[in-house]
């Protein structure tokens, strides 16, 4: 059997698996060992062990652990509470106003944490009632924190990008940087779109009403100070991993600990919120280290297959395609897969394939991972499978309907492939600013 | 006889010793774990003071490290007893309860195979490391045996909790809840 095949093999061997249900790192990783064994005998057994080891030495792993922690603190104790009122009562007044203060207040949370979840659960509990008793269209709400949460995973600090970092074998730190731009100009997007859709339709989102504005200048230059929160984690972070005071780990660890305090100060560190905190920080880190850990042991084994390169020369020799050609056409089947696989298996599938061929194919794999993770958003927010989907419909109140959740997105993912268009055409938003401040 | 007697349903009284033992000693052993997020806090935090105020430490960076693998191997069976492990649920998520329980008493059998082919490595880099007295590559050179033989203990753990899985499910269709 020449390599090529036992590599086609595993993989829907693997697909085959991961459609039984059973948990994905389970299926992941035994076809890993089965074809370790088969191919090199006894002396394949160890792979699946071996993945356990190189994943400890992999030190930035560690800020996993620490992003989720702080993401749960945040979302549970509902320290971003005054956030929102903030951005209502500055914004309200505009057109659609409330809408754009919730992609405002998204960027903020995303800068605290590292998954969408905050994001979605401050949305969905705090801006989606809100903004529904305003009177705001329920789809427009609906995309926008959709949209607006996803943001979480490009703007630093990012499991995601964590996680590509592993992958790829490139340096956290300028993948962070690389998503800053990025993630700046999607949330300009949306804002964009959100303006252009208020000022045509305006009944979507009408401003607040007289009685509603009147809120006396000290009380809204007092909710200002609700901004800090955020600043000031995100300064205790960022600032001493810039001086190069502290290392990227290090500095999660800080984030975790201010963000863990913050929540003490404001009495919000109550025993449910502790406790919630606390195990489903273990829960979700331990479901993504044993994927991960079966994620390596399966490249590992396609690695020592040389798979990667019989699929380069698959496209370069044997199709004669260039190699823009190739990475929209990656692009496109990322995007079309993302749509039925969720961002685990995504991941697992991205690992051994994409990273190697972009790498193999010239292209630069920090600029690569900002498109790798524009494309996770998508694929959070498309169904049939979509993380945002799900927590959607699990925290929105009721007269939001599967139905309100499946359209309200699309004109955002329409607004999110524009902007990875526009990061493929111009790869400077994303690499100047690690370039910048790397001085390459 | 003891083996088969009737404990008021139709599964044997060793498999509901078998199954309320792994799940109450993986429960305690879980929430032990699930504290190791503050172990791995206070390490990097000193680290980052020692770093910035005094010598820097030789042993945090390792020793963060090793609080990342116990944390995630001993807390992978209550991880699975809470059910955050994700399952592709394109299928699998319409499916009835019996049904879910008859693929799964199949498809966990991989999960098992997994593990013991992931603890027979375990094993034997531990007794290497034990052997020959395997120490890091690196200034503070910790001892290797430590860790390993705790990764082969989560092992074990997350093997007798695939076995509890299979148990649970084999008793769901029979109509028995265990």
């Amino acid at each position: 059997m020449t390599y090529e095949l036992i590599a086609i093999l595993m993989f829907s061997t693997m697909m085959l698996m991961l459609m039984t249900g059973q948990r994905v790192f389970g299926a992941i990783g035994f076809v890993a060992v089965v074809s370790a064994l088969f191919l090199w005998g006894t002396g394949g057994s160890d792979i699946g062990f071996a993945a356990a080891m190189k994943l400890m030495k992999w030190y930035p792993l560690l800020t996993l652990p620490m992003f989720i922690f702080m993401g749960y603190v945040l979302s549970e104790s509902r320290i971003a509470d005054d956030l929102y009122r903030m951005f209502h009562v500055w914004m309200g007044p505009v057109r659609g106003g409330l809408a754009l203060g919730t992609i405002g207040l998204m960027v903020l949370v995303s800068a605290m944490n590292g998954l969408s979840v905050a994001g979605m659960a401050i949305g969905a509990t705090i801006a989606l009632p809100e903004l529904l008793r305003r009177g705001y269209d329920k789809q427009m709400v609906t995309g926008v924190i959709q949209a607006g949460s996803s943001l979480g995973i490009l703007v630093p600090p990012s499991v995601v990008l964590v996680l590509y970092a592993m992958i790829a074998r490139q340096p956290v730190g300028q993948l962070w940087l690389a998503g800053v731009f990025p993630g700046l100009m999607m949330a300009a997007l949306f804002m964009i779109y959100i303006l252009i859709r208020c000022r045509l339709q305006p009944s979507l989102g009408p401003p607040l009403p007289e009685s509603e504005r009147r809120v006396p200048m000290a009380e809204k230059l007092r909710l200002l100070r609700a901004g800090l929160l955020p600043i000031m984690i995100f300064a205790a972070m960022m600032v001493p991993f810039v001086n190069g005071w502290t290392s990227l780990v290090e500095s999660s660890a800080i984030g975790a600990m201010t963000a863990f305090l913050a929540a003490i100060f404001k009495g919000r560190m109550t025993k449910k919120v502790f406790e919630t905190s606390v195990r489903q920080t273990l829960a979700v880190s331990c479901m993504f280290m044993w994927i991960i850990l079966a994620a390596l042991g399966f490249g590992a084994v396609f690695d020592g297959l040389g798979a990667v390169r019989a699929i380069e020369s698959l496209f370069s020799d044997y199709l004669r395609l260039d190699p823009w050609t190739t990475l929209i056409i990656m692009q496109v089947s990322f995007l079309l897969m993302g749509t039925f696989l969720d961002d685990t298996a995504m991941l697992v599938i991205v690992a051994p394939l994409y990273v190697p061929l972009v790498g193999a194919l010239g292209f630069d794999l920090i600029w690569y991972g900002v498109l790798y993770t524009i494309t996770t958003q998508i694929a959070y927010m498309t169904p049939p499978f979509g993380y945002n989907l799900f927590l959607m419909r699990a925290m929105a109140p009721p007269e939001i309907r599967l139905r309100d959740i499946y359209t309200s997105i699309i004109p955002f993912v329409g607004v999110m492939i524009g902007a990875l268009a526009l990061v493929m055409a111009f790869p400077e938003i994303a690499l100047w600013f690690p370039n910048y401040v790397y001085g390459k | 006889m003891l083996l088969l007697q009737a404990t008021g349903t139709d599964v044997p009284v060793i498999f509901v010793r078998f199954v309320r033992l792994v799940d109450a000693l993986n429960y305690r052993v879980g929430r032990f774990a699930m504290y190791g997020i503050f172990i791995m806090v206070a390490i990097l935090l000193w680290s980052s003071i020692s770093k910035t105020f005094f010598l820097p430490s030789l042993w945090t960076l390792e020793m963060a490290q090793f609080a990342m693998v116990a944390y995630y191997i001993l807390g992978g069976p209550y991880s699975i007893q809470l059910g955050s492990n994700v399952r592709m649920d394109l299928f699998y998520g319409n499916w009835s309860p019996r049904r879910k329980a008859w693929f799964d008493s199949f498809t966990v059998l991989f999960l098992i195979f997994y593990l013991a082919v992931l603890l027979h490595g375990g094993i034997s880099s531990t007794s290497y490391a034990i052997e020959y007295g395997e120490r890091s590559y690196s200034a503070w050179r910790p001892y290797m045996w430590p860790i390993k033989s705790l990764m082969c203990l989560g092992l074990v753990l997350m093997l007798l909790q695939a076995l509890s899985e299979l148990l649970k499910d084999i008793a769901r269709l029979r109509g028995e809840t265990l």
